[in-house]
C-alpha cells in the first residue's frame, strides 16, 4: 500500500471503535445538532503553545504555509490563511518596537497571546457575500465553505470584516476555519480546542461560553484586572463606548476575552456587516441614472425642436 | 522560599514600585486598598473615538479582494458602457423615433459588448472557473454578486436578440427585422439600467475600507461614469451633428455630476480615515487617468468647442476617447485603491472605529 512512512508510525486505536458522544467526556458538552456551538478563547490563559496549530493543520491535514522567521515576536506564522485556522498572535507590549524589556509588570502585563480563528459570526458576511451558496449555516450554527460547490469568485475574501477567508492558490477554492464540522458530526470536540492545554480556547454551547465569559470577566476585574472584556458577544446597552462592538452581525460565535483594546490583537473595534451597504448603493446609483435618463430625454426632447426650427 | 520571589515580594517589581502584587488576594490584607496598576493599556482604553495607536507589527487586518483589478475593473466598465447604451440608444429611439435609427444600431452593437467580452472577464476571474454555472445555483439578496449574475442574466437575452436581428437586418437588409431589433432590445434597457449600478454596491458591500466607506459616492460616479461613457461610445459614430451634440451634451451633464462625486466621495473618504489610500499609486493614478483624462479633459473640450460654436472635430472625437479611457480607468484604479485600504492595518483599523458605524436600526 502506498502510505507515507510517518503513518506507519501509528498503530490502529486500541479501541477498535469511537468513543460515542467523546466531547461529553474531554468538553462536557453533547453534540447536538441543532444547537448553537462555537468558542470561547480566553486570552488571559494563553501561554503561546501554538498546539491548537499544530492540531488544526494536523487534523484538517493543512500545509504549512511559512516555514520561517517572520522577526515578529514568536508568531512565525504571520496570518490566518487557506492553509492556517489557527494563528496565535503574540504582543510584546513593554519596551516598544516589538523590542521585549527586561523589565516586565506583573500580570502578563506587557506580553500578550491570542489564539485567532474564524470568529463564525451570528450575521456571516462570507456567507451573505458568497453568490454560489457554498458557504452556508451548518447544523451547529458554524459556518463552513462547501469544497464541491465553491468556484473560486473571492467575493467573501473582501466580505470578511476579519481577514479570515482566503482563497487557495494551489486549488481556486475559499478555505477557513470549519470549527471541525467533521469531529463534530462524530460527537469529538474539535481538534484546537482539545489539545488546549490551558484551556484557553473552550468549545462548547454558545450560551453556556457566554455566561462562562461573563463569569470569568467579573472574577478577573475582581483580581485587579480592570481591563478585561469580551469581544464578540451580545452588545449590552451603551454597546458604543466598549470595545469591541459588533453592530449588526449582533454576536461571534468564536468570541474572545480580552485585556487591551481589539486593534492591539489586530481585530476591528467596530466591524460592521457588509450586506447593509447594499441597498444605498443600488438606490444612489439607480437614481443618478433616473436622474440622467430623464435629463437626456428632456435634451432629446429639446434638441429635436431645434432641428424643426431649422428646417 | 526562593530569595528572588522573596524580593520581589519586599520592594515590589520595578514596573510597579511599593506597591502589592495585585495578583491574589492572600498577598495582602483586606484593610489595604489594591490600586490598580496603570498599564498603558488602562490609560488607552478610554480614548474612543479614534485610534492612532501601533498596529500588530503593521500586518494587514483585512485580505485584499483576489480579484485582479484590471479584468474586474475592466468587466465594471464593459457592463457600464453596455448597459448606459442600452438605456441612452432605446431613450433616444423612443424620442426622435427615426431620426436615431443609427443610434439605436450602435447601442444594439455596444450593448453586447457586456455579454461577451465582459462574462469572459468574469470567467476568467474565478480561481475555479470551470464551476463559473455553480453561480446559478442560488438567488440571494444579500449578496450583489448574485444580484449581478442575475442582472447580467436578464440583459444577455434582449441585448443579444436585439443585436441578431440588427446583425440581420444590416446585412440582409429587411425592414421587417429592424423593428424586431427595436421592440426586443427596450427590455434591456431595463436592466441596463441595472447592469451600470448594481458594480458599485458590489465593491461597497464589502469590509475593504475604501469602497465601504462611501457606497452612495461610489454609486454616483459609477452610474455617472457609466451614462457619460455610453454617451461618448455613441456620439462616436453618430451620424446627425443633431444626435452627436444632444450626446455630448448628455455625456458632458455625467461628466459633471462624476466631478461632484468624485469631490465628495474623496471628502468622505478622508473623514472616515481612509485619506492615506488616496496617496497610493493607485490613488494618483484615479487622479490622472480617471479625474484628469476622463472628465477633466473632455469637459474642457467640450466647453471649448461648444463655446466657438464648430462643427464636430477631432477634438471632440479626442473628448469621447478620452471619456472612455477615463471611465475604465476609474473602475480599474478603484479596485487598486481598494486593495491598498484592506492591506494597510492602519487604514483598516481606523476605519473600523465606532464613529463609523451606521446609526443603530431598530431590530
Amino acid at each position: 500500500m502506498n502510505v507515507h512512512p510517518r503513518a506507519r508510525d501509528y498503530t490502529q486505536s486500541a479501541l477498535g471503535k469511537m468513543i460515542p458522544n467523546e466531547s461529553e467526556l474531554t468538553a462536557g458538552v453533547k453534540i447536538e445538532p441543532g444547537k448553537q456551538y462555537g468558542f470561547f478563547t480566553d486570552t488571559t490563559v494563553c501561554i503561546g503553545c501554538k498546539a491548537c496549530e499544530v492540531a488544526c493543520k494536523e487534523w484538517n491535514n493543512l500545509p504549512a504555509d511559512n516555514v520561517g522567521l517572520t522577526g515578529h515576536s514568536y508568531d512565525n506564522t504571520g496570518a490566518l490563511s487557506a492553509n492556517t485556522w489557527r494563528h496565535v498572535n503574540f504582543i510584546e507590549e513593554s519596551g516598544g518596537k516589538s523590542v521585549r524589556d527586561n523589565d516586565q509588570n506583573p500580570f502578563q502585563s506587557g506580553w500578550l497571546m491570542m489564539s485567532d480563528v474564524c470568529k463564525h459570526c451570528h450575521h456571516a458576511p462570507c456567507m451573505e457575500a458568497c453568490p454560489t451558496g457554498a458557504l452556508f449555516k451548518t447544523e451547529f450554527d458554524t459556518v463552513v465553505v462547501q469544497q464541491d460547490i465553491c468556484n473560486g469568485c473571492g467575493y467573501c475574501v473582501p466580505a470578511c470584516p476579519f481577514g479570515v477567508v482566503d482563497v487557495s492558490k494551489a486549488d481556486g477554492k475559499a478555505h477557513k476555519c470549519t470549527l471541525c464540522y467533521d469531529r463534530l458530526k462524530g460527537g469529538l470536540e474539535p481538534a484546537c480546542a482539545k489539545s488546549c492545554p490551558t484551556d484557553s480556547i473552550q468549545f462548547g454551547e454558545l450560551s453556556d461560553l457566554q455566561a462562562r465569559a461573563k463569569r470569568r470577566v467579573a472574577e478577573l476585574h475582581d483580581r485587579g484586572v480592570h481591563t478585561a472584556y469580551t469581544y464578540g458577544t451580545p452588545d449590552g446597552p451603551g454597546a458604543l463606548d466598549s470595545p469591541g462592538v459588533m453592530g449588526d452581525m449582533q454576536y461571534l460565535n468564536a468570541f474572545f476575552l480580552l485585556t487591551d483594546r481589539p486593534e492591539a490583537y489586530n481585530l476591528p473595534a467596530a466591524p460592521t456587516r457588509p450586506s447593509n451597504r447594499i441597498a444605498p448603493a443600488l438606490t444612489a446609483g439607480l437614481a443618478t441614472l433616473a436622474g440622467l435618463a430623464l435629463a437626456a430625454v428632456a435634451l432629446m426632447a429639446g434638441g429635436s425642436e431645434e432641428t424643426h426650427r431649422g428646417r | 522560599m526562593d530569595d528572588r520571589v522573596d524580593t520581589a515580594l519586599r520592594d515590589g517589581y520595578k514596573g510597579a514600585p511599593n506597591r502589592p502584587l495585585p495578583r491574589s488576594d492572600s498577598f495582602h490584607d483586606a484593610n489595604d486598598p489594591v490600586e490598580p496598576v496603570a498599564t498603558s493599556r488602562e490609560r488607552d482604553m478610554p480614548k474612543r473615538p479614534g485610534w492612532s495607536g501601533p498596529t500588530y507589527y503593521g500586518r494587514s487586518q483585512l485580505k485584499a479582494a483576489p480579484f485582479d483589478p484590471w479584468i474586474v475593473g475592466g468587466y465594471i466598465f464593459l457592463a457600464g458602457l453596455s448597459g448606459s447604451s442600452a438605456v441612452l440608444s432605446n431613450l433616444a429611439e423612443l424620442v426622435r423615433g427615426k431620426r436615431a435609427a443609427d443610434v439605436g444600431r450602435r447601442g444594439r452593437y455596444l450593448s453586447m459588448l457586456a455579454p461577451t467580452l465582459g462574462s469572459l472577464l468574469l470567467i476568467i476571474d474565478l480561481h475555479t472557473p470551470q464551476r463559473f454555472y455553480n453561480m446559478f445555483r442560488i438567488a440571494k439578496r444579500t449578496s450583489p454578486m448574485s444580484i449581478g449574475t442575475w442582472i447580467l442574466s436578464s440583459f444577455i437575452p434582449f441585448a443579444g436578440l436585439g443585436f441578431l436581428s440588427q446583425l440581420g437586418a444590416d446585412v440582409f437588409k429587411l425592414g421587417g427585422l429592424s423593428r424586431l431589433a427595436r421592440l426586443s432590445f427596450a427590455p434591456a434597457a431595463v436592466s441596463g439600467a441595472g447592469l451600470s449600478t448594481y458594480t458599485a454596491s458590489l465593491l461597497s458591500a464589502t469590509s475593504t475600507p475604501y469602497w465601504a466607506a462611501q457606497p452612495k459616492e461610489l454609486a454616483i460616479r459609477f452610474a455617472a461614469s457609466s451614462i457619460a461613457s455610453g454617451a461618448a461610445a455613441l456620439a462616436l459614430g453618430a451620424k446627425s451633428d443633431s444626435n452627436r451634440r444632444t450626446l455630448e451634451t448628455i455625456g458632458a451633464a455625467a461628466l459633471a455630476i462624476e466631478l461632484a462625486a468624485t469631490v465628495m466621495s474623496h471628502k468622505t473618504v478622508k473623514a472616515k480615515g481612509v485619506g492615506e489610500s488616496l496617496k497610493s499609486d493607485w490613488g494618483k493614478t484615479e487622479e490622472v487617468a480617471a479625474l484628469g483624462l476622463g472628465v477633466l479633459l473632455p469637459l474642457g473640450i467640450y466647453a471649448a468647442t461648444r463655446l466657438r460654436r464648430r462643427k464636430p472635430t477631432a477634438a471632440n472625437d479626442l473628448a469621447a476617447l478620452a471619456t472612455l479611457v477615463g471611465s475604465a480607468m476609474l473602475r480599474v484604479s478603484t479596485l487598486g485603491i481598494g486593495d491598498d485600504s484592506a492591506s494597510r492595518p492602519e487604514v483598516s483599523l481606523r476605519f473600523s472605529q465606532p464613529e463609523n458605524l451606521p446609526p443603530p436600526r431598530r431590530r
